[in-house]
Formats: C-alpha cells, sequence, structure tokens
C-alpha cells in the first residue's frame, strides 16, 4: 500500500535520504529502526509530504503523491500519524481533539462523530477523560488519545514517530500495549522505534536505516535473530 | 505660592467627564477594526505567499516607521482634497488608528502564530485538515491567546494615541480639558482632572491586563 521508489532528501547540501526504495504491504507490521539521526523521522514524514523529498516517488494505494495534482489532503486523511511530542490541540477538549478532523473533513455528522470518538476513547482506555483538556493528561494518556484521534479518520495506515520516546518509563507499556491491540487488524502500522523487544515482537517487517541508507530490508525474525549485515549486527549488540 | 483653583473648573467637570465616552469610542472601535485588520496581516506575514508577506511588512513598516499625528493630519486633510470626500474627524480617527493600530497588533498577532509549537500544523496536517481551516481552528485561537498580553499594551497605547485626534478638533478628554482651560484662563487645574481620567482608565486596563496574565499561565 506504501512504495517509496529512490527517495533521496536533502536540507542544504546536507543529504539526508541517500535514495530509499521500499514496500510496505496492506495490514504489515513495519518496524524502521536505526541510530539517531539516521534519518528514519525524515522518510517517514516523506510518507504523508511533512517533508517532501527532493526526489524520488513515493506512492499510496498506486497513487503517486509526489507527482503534483494529487489531492494531498485526501492522502493524509487515509495515513494517520502520530508525533513523538503528542501534539494534541491544546485548546480543545480530548473528545474534540478526536471528533474535530472527522467532522470537519470527512464531514461526519457531529452525533456520529462524538459516538466514534467516545468508543475509542474506550478502547484506549480514556473512556473518563473525553472532556479533559490535554494539558491535565498525563503522558501516557495523552499519547493514547493522540492514537485514538488518527484512528478516528479510519486511516489505512498509521505512521508512528517514536510514540513512547518522550514518556516517563512506566507509562510506556500503556501505549506499546494500545499499539499492540492494533497490530494485524488489517491497518497498516510503520513504526520508528527504539523499543526493540516491542518492534521483535508486534513487527512483520524491520528497516535498518543507517546515515540515509535502507542498509537491511528483513523479516522482523530474521533481523533480530541473524541480521544480515556487518552495521546492523554491531547495532544490535549495542542496543539489545 | 501656588492657587489651585478647582472650585472655578468643578461646573466644566462634567463636560470633561463626557470626554471619557468619547476618548473610549475611538480606543474600542479602532481596537475591534485594528484587530480584525492585523489578524489578516498577520495571516498573510506568515502565509507562504511571498507577494503577500511583502506587501504586509512594508504595510507595517510604514506605519510604524512614520509618526502617528502625520498619518492622521494627512487622511484627515488630504481625503477631501485626493477624493472629494469631507472626512469627518471621527471617520479620520478611527480610519487612522485602525490602520495604524494593525501594524501593531498584526506584529503581536505574528509573534503569537510563531510560537505555537510547529507540531500543532504537523499533526493537523496529517489529519487532512486544510490550511485555511488549521489557521482559523488551531493555530489562530493558540496565537490569539499566547499574544492577549500584548493585545491589552496595545489598548493602553491607544487610549493615550487617541488623544491626537483634539489636533484635528475631536472632543475628547484631552480637548475638553483645553478648551476648559481656555476659557477659565486656568489651565493646570483642567489638565489635572484629564490626567486623572486617563491615568484610571489605564491603570484599570493595566490591572486587567495582570490577571489576565496571571490566569493564562496558570491554565
Ligand atoms: N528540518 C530539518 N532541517 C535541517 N536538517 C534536518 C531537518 N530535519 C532533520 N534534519 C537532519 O537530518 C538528519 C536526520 O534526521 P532525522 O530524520 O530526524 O533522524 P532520526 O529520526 O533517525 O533521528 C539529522 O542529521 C538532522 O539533523
Ligand atoms: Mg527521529
Amino acid at each position: 500500500m506504501i512504495r517509496l521508489e529512490k527517495i533521496h532528501k536533502f536540507f542544504g547540501d546536507h543529504e539526508v535520504l541517500k535514495g530509499i526504495s521500499g514496500h510496505v504491504a496492506q495490514g504489515e507490521v513495519l518496524a524502521i529502526i536505526g541510530p539517531s539521526g539516521s534519518g528514519k523521522s525524515t522518510l517517514l514524514r516523506a510518507i504523508n509530504l511533512l517533508e517532501v523529498p527532493t526526489s524520488g516517488k513515493v506512492c499510496i494505494d498506486g497513487v503517486c503523491i509526489t507527482e503534483g495534482r494529487v489531492d494531498i489532503g485526501k492522502i493524509r486523511s487515509k495515513v494517520g500519524m502520530v508525533f513523538q511530542q503528542f501534539n494534541l490541540f491544546p485548546h480543545m477538549t480530548t473528545l474534540e481533539n478526536i471528533i474535530y478532523a472527522p467532522i470537519k473533513v470527512k464531514k461526519l455528522p457531529r452525533k456520529k462523530a462524538v459516538a466514534l470518538g467516545k468508543s475509542l476513547l474506550a478502547k484506549v482506555g480514556l473512556k473518563n477523560k473525553a472532556n479533559t483538556y490535554p494539558p491535565h493528561l498525563s503522558g501516557g494518556q495523552k499519547q493514547r488519545a493522540a492514537i485514538a484521534r488518527a484512528l478516528a479518520m479510519e486511516p489505512e495506515a498509521i505512521l508512528f514517530d517514536e510514540p513512547t520516546s518522550a514518556l516517563d518509563p512506566e507509562v510506556v507499556k500503556e501505549v506499546l500495549n494500545v499499539m499492540k491491540e492494533l497490530a494485524h487488524t488489517g491497518i497498516t502500522m510503520v513504526i520508528v522505534t527504539h523499543e526493540m523487544g516491542f518492534a521483535r515482537e508486534v513487527a512483520d517487517r524491520v528497516w535498518f536505516l543507517d546515515e540515509g541508507h535502507l542498509v537491511e530490508d528483513s523479516a522482523s525474525q530474521t533481523f533480530f535473530k541473524s541480521p544480515q549485515t556487518k552495521r546492523a549486527r554491531e547495532f544490535l549488540e549495542k542496543v539489545l | 505660592m501656588i492657587l489651585l483653583d478647582f472650585e472655578r473648573i468643578w461646573p466644566s467637570v462634567p463636560y470633561i467627564l463626557e470626554g471619557v465616552q468619547v476618548t473610549l469610542a475611538y480606543t474600542a472601535v479602532s481596537l475591534c477594526l485594528g484587530f480584525v485588520w492585523g489578524m489578516l496581516l498577520a495571516l498573510c506575514k506568515v502565509s507562504s505567499v511571498n507577494f503577500l508577506k511583502w506587501c504586509a511588512g512594508f504595510y507595517t513598516s510604514v506605519f510604524r516607521g512614520t509618526p502617528l499625528l502625520l498619518q492622521l493630519t494627512l487622511i484627515y486633510y488630504a481625503t477631501p482634497q485626493l477624493t472629494g470626500y469631507t472626512i469627518s474627524i471621527w471617520e479620520a480617527g478611527i480610519l487612522t488608528f485602525t490602520l495604524n493600530s494593525g501594524a501593531y497588533v498584526s506584529e503581536h498577532i505574528r509573534a503569537g502564530i510563531n510560537a505555537v509549537d510547529k507540531g500543532q500544523m504537523e499533526a493537523a496536517l496529517s489529519l487532512g485538515i486544510s490550511y485555511s481551516l488549521i489557521m482559523k481552528d488551531i493555530i489562530l485561537p493558540q496565537a490569539i491567546r499566547n499574544s492577549l498580553p500584548s493585545l491589552v499594551n496595545e489598548a493602553i497605547d491607544l487610549i493615550k494615541e487617541s488623544t491626537l485626534i483634539s489636533v484635528i478638533g475631536g472632543a475628547d478628554i484631552l480637548r475638553r480639558a483645553n478648551i476648559v482651560a481656555s476659557e477659565k484662563y486656568l489651565y493646570f487645574e483642567p489638565l489635572i482632572v484629564a490626567g486623572a481620567l486617563y491615568y484610571v482608565l489605564i491603570m484599570i486596563l493595566t490591572f486587567a491586563a495582570q490577571l489576565l496574565e496571571k490566569k493564562l499561565k496558570t491554565t
């Protein structure tokens, strides 16, 4: 469902992505790992064009969104995103955060949106936080709310950029559990993460990035048992 | 020995007090219109259209880079000459103060927009929300909240600057005090009354601003 072809990205004359090609199938859970600064976030953000690649193609469901004349809003509502810093809208209640886009973008009637929002809040364990403003939520609650917000658009895929890196260790698990429940329900997930245990357990595949190259693209089992490249091996030795 | 003769101006105090309404009317109307105008200018400044950016920037530099009194007299005296329309004192005042405070307000709101976390725009974009809706419902509400303290300061400036209307004959507090002064050949007393009125108005606003700032900090 997501196809990348020879993605290059320059910031000034600093080449951050050096020709990345790959494919993510519908319903697949892909973990992107690698040292910090290797371009993971930039690659993830290229998928919904928050970062426009300098060259190369990004195609979603066969529509190449890097080729102009595409309703990028429509594509973005099919591909949700969850950020390290949550990025909830602080002036809206948790429920409003969740139902805003379905109402304004998908033109869902308010009543239906509220029902959807409430069921999503229940799903992520925030049933009683509907009317709370994000500044009054804990980090783990914020991230679960952000996941619910992404889910409310009923996207085909969700991109996660280090969703637990800004969290206190004791709440990492509650967020990972929500993500685990989501995995293999048909939704495509692309997860940039440093949680190796989680990647090993949940991901179908792993992309290992280093210095802007996609160094290794393996089944998760293979990758963690016997990485094919020396650089991936060295990386795993350091982090495991 | 200095002799103060407040008794002689006592009958004129209600006349000066009526100026409060006039001063507040100029301030409030210009502030509201200037707010809307400033918001539009700020949107131009943060847009990705270079032409709009440049226009808004140039506009601001002109209104900040020339004296307000010059702007006011130019609009009041040159409008009839250029357009044949006889502009009233009220219209000239409101127009000038609006155009001028719009320039300042636009800078406050622009700063407020820039202070909104970049992640807000990205999160909204990632949900497929359009730029105009993002601005209206997500960025501006936060930006305006960020710039509220400076907007109150803008109101305080406007109260003081509105005295310039007396130069072209607007019957505000200052103008009325001056009229009383020249009728009674007494200068200190009426001007002190006017000064006290301005001071009270501005202290009320300052106090409101402090309350507001405290409230914004805690929520
Ligand atoms: N907006 C930007 N402007 C300039 N350089 C950037 C920008 N975003 C990222 N970079 C640079 O690109 C490189 C890769 O960043 P990133 O994709 O965030 O890596 P990762 O997520 O793997 O840590 C880093 O060297 C970073 O400094
Ligand atoms: Mg990153």
